[in-house]
């Protein structure tokens, strides 16, 4: 029940406010014309409210619909989907308003403010964005008061105020239960939001695409190792293996989950990834690399896949074995497959691999002298090469001469074919930034990389880096000072924190919001059934379940305990600690059978207890002089007094005297 | 002190016998520096108790009948011309004694109930432009027959507010009767009683009952019952400000006759019945001054602590 | 139907023990009672449905949004159980009034410490009225209650209740506050057929009055017979007809209101009886009230209205 019908002033600006706030964060990828929408919506509510203008006829709210459902049509091509869903949402949000007579409306309106900033979450889920929604929450909540509240009369501020006192007063229970609610899986898959451009790694790779991906100073993913990372040269994160050439781009091929040959060998490394959502299945790790995440699989080019893309951040453990040796047999489709090339092409290339097989018979003295190749051959490490034609590989390996780690990778596992040799190329990331406390490493985008691995019938697969002949400190110190002469590092962002990492102040900045991010997406992202069950794990030992229940039971209790302390002030109760003390007196009497009247005075109840009860009358009187003394007499009594003297009654008496119930 | 207060209400109760409630209320209402309406039907010890308490305390004793026919001048004194010294001599009236009281005062005109009664207020009358003090102690023991009897004009409320208390002696107990027709006349006992009491003493007490204590939890109390009258349906007349004073000054009386120097609801409780029953309208019947249902419920239902 | 009965009985029982009548309650955690509103069962469906989009999504946000709206939803009951706490509710009488009337009884609520905002109070189905009380502050609070029977009006338990802050939950208690106001029956015009009072118990009434006696009673159409002498001739130069002074009972005695002298049911001729008692009392002619079981003397005056209404309502009634 309602106090009036329609809607107070509080919560209709209120709500106004919150439309906004609600939209604010929904900006990015929705349509220009949602803006208009609301602005338009809103300012016919005001009218409205001013008696200017009249509510929408059912004619007129059918042809609004229609025309935002139009308008979605057109702005996402369909209407179904989850984007197109949100912006329907956010659209039925905002025409709600124009229609929205009565309270219950309002409450209709209210609770699809609250979905409108869940919605946004699945776009966006930085800690920006969590601190800002608490504004929406907080103002939607106050039109809740402000509907609740009599008249026109309630003030906007005072609404707002409690509102934010009682999410003030709410914030520890749901820290409570953010941390202690049991994390499920997915109950069923839902759509993702597909405009989230992903830059990456992708299932192909030209030359191309790495020197767009070396522009972009994008996280891609962080790992914490157990120990001291090892130097930043051996840190070659596999991502997956590019065994197909068609020409012109290497891309991978079908690699079954099928059993893989291979022995531990050496120390292992241990570390942690987290990753940021790729929106592809793989993942990344050192080699040789172990993980026993659920859902997790180790393909047959040792490379972690994943069951589904990775489309929110992903934290995953990863055990390496970086001296193991990995199939020291291969099938005869395998070898077929490591050898595969364009039947026609690139003839200098493989008239140079015929004379190197001729010369080098041992596959490893083979492969130094091609790499040694690259090292005296005035080869040159730059982001900006030549357009290279038909016979690309041809004129890099013997014309052009200028390229970066995706031409020496191909071009060399193209000529270690052509010599019969098996290779392929391992794309990935190499190196990473040391990031504070010296045991993680970030990885981001500009970090991309391809090398090379070939197989030795004895040793198997193994891993070289024509490129490390090339540039050596592209390897050992990373991107940026590899083009250091050429200025060619990120310089598409201008403004990338990344560029100015010479400015100390500026960097240990950049490194603190990136420990921020990294924390939040440990701890608060990635807070889900696996790494739940690690902190209850931690916590509350290896049997946590009741604990777990025991431990929320008394977290919540102890919290709403406190809260209801601190709301209701019981010690304002309007009694002193004498009248306390004196109705709990009368408790006690009152179990011998004799209840104070309302209008009997301290004293004339002692005397008719102590009549009723001759043989306590001297601990009655005691009491009750004392109460008097403390209330009446302006003479201070100590409550420890009273409450003594009240101890002393209560052991005088017996718990309940049999028979005098009906006295 | 205490004793001598014992000795003064022992003495009074030799002469009117059976009465000890009702001498204890007189007591504290004087003491309390407040006037005394009683009202009873005739014959039954108005005059002898206002005549004890005269003579234990010491107090200079007159006696006004109310006729219809009574003139404020006859209350208050007159001017009257002297041949011999050829001026005006005032005359103080009866009114000019310390203890007086004022017999069936609702037989007389309400003109001159209403000379009485300001002077009471006052403490003061104003003659033909001079005002002239009243002695101190001053006290007034009014007494009127129950309403109901014909041929008089009854006190309106605003008189009414000015007597501190209001009390009803009622006939006295077969034992007290009893003793009364076998013992001697009362009236001859009364020359007899020697003042016990100085005027010096009287101040000092009624210096004393006026620092009593009373504490916030006591004054809680004095308000609810206050706001009860106001508040509750069956009140028509709530307790003016002036009749929660009066209550809360009764009560520091009465406190300081049972030996104490702080007030306790059961001191309230003791002078409710006297102070409020006047004060108090039933709603239900707004002829009368009864009030004495509303009191039991006022005793019985607002809580004392 | 004998079960809801039943169970209705037993409830009011309870009540009775938990909440005893007095004319003064203070809400206290034995006298509140608080349940989800309706609002409150919707807005845990949302949550619902919200968690299920943070589950599938697997968004800790979505998540950290749901478990904050439950919070505030937990919170919000001390909130709302403290917006009612340490009220107090005095009944404050109520006007007496005329069947058909709305019946119009007071109640002062009393803040303690803290402001109570939008308290309901009222008698379901009727519609509550809302009502905010000031920190340390006192509201009067006037309900009005249709009158169906003259008599008592006992309206029983009053129900208190509060949805705020955020009307997801709602705290209510049934207090007896004791209250009643009386109900006249309602005042029918007719014609009344004179009767004298007994002409013995008049001359003693006479002297305690102190009011003086005006017979004139008013004007009224000239009819054939009428004296000349008490034509109303400043009327008639006005252009308002030939008007009559009217003078009513000359021979001076009082009028008696006579139940018995009267035709009709029982409540007709209350209500007739109703109606001359306020004609008279208007005119301030005195009168006198004689009903089977009770007699009042012939007298003038607001008190004697009031008792003579006060009879009428209570005629035939156990109180």
């Amino acid at each position: 029940m309602t106090p009036t019908p329609g809607i107070p002033r509080a919560a209709l600006s209120w709500l106004l406010v919150a439309q906004a706030l609600v939209i604010v964060p929904h900006l990015g990828h929705l349509p220009i014309w949602i803006v208009l929408l609301w602005l338009g919506c809103a300012l016919w509510r005001i009218q409205i409210f001013r008696m200017r203008a009249a509510y929408p006829n059912a004619l007129v709210k059918i042809v609004l619909m229609l025309i935002a459902g139009f308008a979605v049509y057109q702005s996402r091509g369909r209407l179904i989907g989850l984007d197109a869903g949100v912006v329907l949402l956010v659209a039925a949000f905002i025409l709600k308003l124009v229609e929205m007579r009565s309270r219950r409306d309002a409450l209709v309106l209210i609770f699809l403010g609250f979905f409108v900033v869940v919605t946004a979450y699945l776009f966006e889920t930085g800690p920006g964005i969590a601190l800002f929604s608490l504004l929406p929450v907080a103002v939607l909540l106050a039109a809740m008061i402000g509907l609740q509240s009599e008249g026109q009369a309630a003030k906007p501020w005072p609404t707002l105020r409690l509102a934010g006192g009682i999410m003030l007063q709410a914030l520890p229970l749901m820290l409570l239960l953010f941390v202690f609610f049991p994390r499920m899986g997915p109950l069923w898959s839902l759509p993702t939001p597909s405009d989230r451009g992903k830059t990456g790694l992708s299932e192909s790779m030209s030359p191309n695409d790495i020197a767009e991906l070396s522009r972009s100073d994008e996280l891609v993913f962080r790992a914490t190792f157990a120990g001291t990372p090892p130097p930043r040269a051996e840190l070659y994160w596999r991502a997956m293996t590019l065994e197909h050439f068609d020409g012109r781009r290497w891309s991978q091929a079908a690699t079954p989950a099928s059993r893989v040959d291979w022995q531990k060998r050496g120390e292992p490394l241990r570390y942690s990834v987290l990753m940021q959502p790729s929106e592809q299945a793989w993942l990344f790790a050192l080699d040789v690399a172990e993980s026993d995440e659920a859902g997790v699989y180790r393909m047959s080019d040792y490379r972690l896949q994943r069951e589904r893309p990775i489309d929110r951040p992903l934290l995953y453990d990863v055990i390496s074995w970086p001296e193991a040796v990995r199939d020291s047999s291969l099938s005869p489709w395998q070898l077929r497959r490591a050898l595969q090339l364009p039947s026609q092409g690139e003839a200098r290339s493989r008239l140079w691999a015929q004379q190197l097989r001729k010369a080098y018979p041992e596959p490893e003295a083979l492969v130094n002298e091609v790499l040694a190749n690259f090292n005296r051959e005035p080869f040159v490490y730059t982001l900006r090469p030549p357009v290279l034609g038909e016979n690309a590989i041809d004129t890099f390996l013997f014309d052009t001469r200028r390229g970066f780690c995706a031409h020496y990778a191909g071009a060399m596992v193209f000529v270690l074919r052509a010599a019969g040799i098996p290779a392929r190329v391992v794309a990935g990331y190499q190196g990473g930034e040391p990031g504070p406390g010296a045991r993680t490493v970030q990885v981001r985008q500009f970090d991309a990389h391809a090398w090379v691995e070939y197989w030795h019938p004895q040793r198997g697969w193994i891993s070289v880096d024509p490129t490390f002949q090339v540039a050596p400190e592209r390897i050992e110190l990373g991107l940026e000072a590899a083009v250091a002469e050429e200025q060619s590092f990120l310089e598409d962002s201008p403004f990338s924190p990344l560029r100015y990492r010479q400015y100390g102040w500026l960097n240990q900045l950049r490194l603190a919001l990136d420990e921020l991010d990294h924390g939040w997406q440990n701890w608060v992202l990635n807070y889900q059934a696996t790494q739940q069950q690690g902190l209850f794990e931690r916590l509350l030992g290896k049997d946590f379940q009741w604990r777990l229940v025991l431990a929320l039971l008394i977290g919540g209790g102890l919290f709403l305990g406190a809260l209801a302390l601190l709301l209701l002030k019981p010690w304002r109760d309007g009694l002193d600690p004498a009248q306390r003390l004196h109705a709990q007196f009368e408790r006690i009497l009152a179990r011998q059978g004799l209840r104070r009247l309302p209008g009997e005075g301290a004293r004339s109840f002692a005397d008719r207890a102590a009549r009723e009860l001759p043989a306590q009358a001297a601990q009655i009187r005691a009491f009750s002089g004392l109460y008097q003394a403390q209330c009446y007499a302006g003479r201070s009594v100590a409550p420890s007094v009273l409450r003594h003297s009240l101890k002393r009654l209560r052991r005088a008496l017996p718990w309940r005297l049999p028979g005098r119930g009906g006295k | 002190m205490r004793n001598r207060l014992d000795q003064v209400l022992a003495t009074i109760n030799q002469v009117v016998l059976g009465k000890q409630g009702q001498v204890r209320l007189a007591l504290a209402c004087l003491l309390a520096r407040g006037h005394l309406l009683i009202e009873d039907l005739p014959g039954m010890g108005k005059t002898t108790l206002s005549q004890a308490l005269a003579r234990v305390l010491g107090l200079s004793y007159q006696r006004i009948q109310f006729t219809s026919d009574l003139l404020p001048g006859d209350i208050l004194g007159t001017s009257v011309f002297d041949r011999d010294s050829g001026q005006f001599i005032f005359h103080p009236g009866p009114i000019f004694a310390e203890l007086v009281l004022a017999d069936e005062i609702n037989r007389a005109t309400p003109k001159s109930q209403s000379a009485l009664l300001e002077a009471m207020e006052e403490g003061q009358v104003t003659i033909e432009g001079a005002t002239r003090p009243l002695p101190d102690p001053f006290f007034v023991i009014a007494t009127q027959n129950p309403a109901s009897q014909g041929g008089t004009f009854a006190l309106p409320e605003s008189q009414l507010d000015r007597f501190l208390m209001r009390l009803s002696l009622g006939y006295p107990a077969r034992a007290a009767e009893k003793s009364l027709l076998l013992g001697e006349a009362r009236r001859d006992l009364l020359p007899r009683m020697q003042p016990l009491l100085d005027h010096a003493e009287l101040a000092s007490m009624q210096a004393a009952v006026a620092t009593v204590r009373v504490s916030d939890a006591l004054v809680d109390y004095v308000l609810r019952l206050v706001e009860a009258t106001r508040s509750q349906p069956q009140f028509g007349l709530g307790l003016s400000p002036r009749g929660s004073l009066a209550l809360l000054g009764a009560a520091r009386a009465w406190a300081f006759l049972e030996g104490r120097d702080y007030v306790i609801p059961e001191d309230v409780q003791a002078v409710l019945p006297s102070v409020a029953g006047h004060r108090l309208r039933d709603q239900a019947d707004p002829g009368s001054h009864g009030g004495g249902a509303l009191v039991q419920w006022l005793l019985r239902e607002v809580p004392a602590l | 139907m004998i079960l809801e009965r039943l169970f209705q009985a037993r409830w009011q029982r309870w009540l009775e023990r938990r909440i005893p009548p007095a004319s003064r309650v203070r809400l206290d955690n034995r006298r509140v009672f608080i349940l989800p509103s309706r609002v409150g069962l919707a807005f845990g469906g949302a949550l619902i449905l919200m968690l299920l989009a943070a589950i599938n999504y697997q968004n800790s946000l979505a998540y950290g949004l749901t478990f904050l709206l439950g919070s505030v939803f937990i919170v919000t009951i001390l909130h709302t159980y403290r917006n009612l706490a340490g009220l107090g509710l005095q009944a404050a009488g109520g006007a007496p009034v005329f069947l058909g009337e709305q019946a119009c009884l007071r109640v002062r609520l009393q803040s303690e410490a803290r402001e109570h905002r939008s308290v309901a109070l009222g008698w379901p189905p009727q519609p509550l009225q809302w009502f905010d009380v000031a920190a340390q502050g006192a509201c009067d609070c006037e309900l009005s209650l249709p009158t169906r029977r003259r008599g008592w009006l006992r309206p029983g338990r009053l129900r208190v209740e509060s949805c705020f802050p955020l009307g997801l939950l709602r705290a209510w208690s049934w207090v007896d506050l004791e209250l009643k106001v009386l109900v006249y029956p309602k005042p029918i015009p007719g014609d009344l057929p004179l009767s004298s009072g007994h002409s013995d118990e008049e001359e003693e009434g006479q002297a305690a009055r102190g009011r003086g006696v005006d017979d004139f009673q008013g004007l009224r159409d000239f009819q054939p017979g009428d004296s000349r002498r008490r034509l109303h001739w400043k009327a008639f130069s006005k252009g308002q007809g030939l008007l009559v002074k009217d003078f009513a009972a000359l021979t001076g005695r009082d009028l008696c209101l006579d139940f018995e002298a009267l035709g009709g049911d029982v409540e007709q001729r209350l209500s007739l009886l109703c109606h001359w008692v306020l004609e008279l009392s208007r005119g301030e002619r005195p009168f006198a009230l004689r009903l089977p079981d009770a007699q009042l003397p012939a007298d003038i005056g607001d008190a004697h209205r009031d008792a003579c209404l006060r009879r009428l309502a209570l005629y035939g009634l156990v109180e």
